[in-house]
């Protein structure tokens, strides 16, 4: 107990003393999850509102690939993307192996499905009445979208939330893309497993103890998001 | 005159069930029509149609002699505007709203200010111009919505049960609005209602909706029941009707040809039966009576008739009509 107390103590001064070296890996993790959610959302918005504003066949049959990408072990993308960055991989010319580039690439495929997911469930959750509504009134598909885009924002906004909690929390992906490299494309999350295994605990207690900080913010926001209408 | 609809051989099936089943209407421009039905009747589908936010299983819809194949140019979705019976006002003020339309519609930036004041003026929201629209009563939100639909001045205007769950002073209001619409030179208005009286005091013409069907009957005095050799059994009563249809479930009986009289008439009328008022109500120029003869009847009679007669709730009375003034479909 003595081990954990002192460790405990021995992260919080670690955190108040702003040491470099831990706010260097904060920083890397959120600009790293954060340019991955940017990317999710340019892409997973605009076919989630179009995905849920239309029918067509095969819709179904996405849906169902949508759930199950959500549910895919992140080590399985590593694993995936690994094999294209490698080397002797398809796309091992772009040497984008062990870059903050492969981590990005692997955290917005990561967090598309569910980005994507949530915002078909927005606009699903949206009025009944707005579709027809905005037709009636002359919208094309993109005014279509984009209206339906605003008055659901909060509702997207909250799928980016989610989403970037995601990417931040991530570690199998980044571990095997990102090669765990100080200063360059070590994470949060990467750090702590590599610190704990060396038994530099309190430096990993303090990383936890931020990325909690970051869960919590998250999470305020997604409730202050969802809060009920007064 | 120009048709501005012509809808053939339309279907519309929701789980396998009928709902809507329209061989051929025309519907001619420049008229103000009063869709009447009861609730269920397939009143809201066809609204839905004619403003081409729902697609027919079968048949094909003609707008202004164009065969609407799939969706509206936008040149022609500018001639129809649509007002639902719970119309959608976005988040935003009132002035949003209408601006939405003009924006949607691509009406050019410039327009935009002097259209919304005026569209505002003529329906009296002028004080409301600035407010919430989620803040605004069931009437003013109707209201709202009608300017929201009228400020691109489209050639037809669609209103689904304008005048439902509002009260009279409201009412008084919309019809007015739809009135001043309706009046202008080439305009077609088509609301539907519920409402038989509404719908005969401001519309040129009516058109009758009964399960899914046009129907030539007036769609008062509506009763189910079977026929067989011009005796209609609704089940408490047998009326008499002049048609081979045997087929037939439904009749329907002019309210204004019913006869009301103190004794039983000696007449060629087929049709007499005893009964109680239960309602006397006053219309535009005209008095409503409800009989209850084992069915209730509805007879339209002059407020003169009324004086004459010297009638009053609860007292017996004969009813009478002819078998002609039986529809049967």
């Amino acid at each position: 107990m003595t081990y954990f107390i002192d460790s405990l103590i021995a992260a919080l001064e670690l955190i108040t003393s702003f040491d470099h070296s831990i706010y260097r890996i904060v920083a890397t993790s959120v600009s790293i999850s954060l340019i991955a959610s940017v990317i999710a959302v340019i892409l997973a918005v605009p076919a989630g509102v179009l995905m849920a504003l239309n029918t067509f066949i095969g819709k179904n049959s996405i849906q169902h690939l949508l759930n199950t990408l959500m549910a895919m072990p992140t080590v399985v993308i590593g694993l995936l993307l690994y094999g294209l960055f490698s080397r002797l991989g398809p796309l091992g010319h772009w040497g984008l192996l062990y870059t903050p580039t492969a981590v990005i690439i692997a955290e917005a495929i990561l967090i598309f499905p569910i980005m994507m997911n949530l915002t078909i469930t927005a606009v699903n959750s949206a009025d009944p009445r707005l579709k027809p509504t905005l037709i009636s009134l002359g919208a094309n598909q993109f005014n279509l979208a984009w209206n339906v885009i605003k008055t659901m924002r909060l509702a997207i906004l909250a799928a980016a939330v989610t989403g970037f909690g995601r990417a931040i929390g991530e570690v199998g992906a980044a571990m095997m893309l990102g090669g765990n490299i100080e200063g360059f494309t070590r994470t949060m999350t990467t750090a702590i497993a590599l610190e704990t295994s060396k038994g530099e605990f309190e430096l990993g207690l303090a990383l936890g103890l931020l990325l909690l900080i970051i869960a919590f913010v998250l999470n305020f926001i997604l409730s202050w998001l969802h809060r009920p209408k007064q | 005159m120009t048709a501005a609809y012509e809808l053939n051989n339309i279907k519309v099936s929701h789980n396998n069930v009928c709902i809507l089943n329209i061989a051929e209407l025309r519907i001619a421009s420049g008229k103000c029509i009063a869709l009447l039905g009861e609730n269920g009747a397939g009143k809201s589908t066809l609204m839905n149609l004619l403003a081409f936010t729902a697609k027919a299983n079968q048949g094909t819809i003609s707008l202004f002699d164009q065969v609407i194949v799939n969706k509206l140019k936008p040149k022609q979705r500018r001639r129809i505007a649509m007002v639902s019976q719970q119309p959608y006002l976005l988040s935003g003020s009132v002035r949003d709203n209408i601006g939405l339309a003009l924006k949607l519609q691509g009406i050019a930036r410039a327009q935009h200010d002097s259209l919304i004041e005026k569209t505002l003026q003529q329906l009296n929201l002028s004080h409301l111009a600035d407010q919430a629209a989620q803040t605004l009563s069931g009437g003013e939100l109707k209201r709202v919505a009608i300017a929201r639909a009228i400020v691109y001045d489209p050639d037809i205007l669609l209103l689904d049960e304008p005048f439902s769950h509002l009260d009279q002073r409201h009412i008084k209001q919309l019809e007015g609005a739809i009135q001043s619409f309706a009046n202008k030179a080439n305009k077609t208005v088509i609301f539907s209602t519920h409402d038989h009286p509404q719908g005969l005091a401001i519309a040129d013409e009516t058109l009758n909706l009964h399960a899914g069907k046009i129907t030539a009957a007036p769609l008062l005095n509506l009763f189910h029941g079977s026929l067989d050799q011009h005796d209609f059994d609704t089940g408490k009563l047998v009326i008499h009707a002049n048609s081979d249809l045997n087929d037939a479930n439904h009749i329907a009986i002019d309210p204004q040809e019913i006869i009301i009289s103190h004794k039983a008439l000696d007449s060629s009328m087929r049709n007499c039966f005893k009964g109680r008022i239960v309602l006397i109500a006053q219309e535009t120029n005209t008095i409503r009576l409800t009989i209850d003869c084992g069915e209730a009847f509805q007879a339209i009679i002059s407020p003169e008739s009324l004086k004459h007669l010297d009638l009053a709730i609860a007292d017996t009375v004969w009813l009478s009509f002819k078998s002609t003034a039986v529809t049967v479909f």
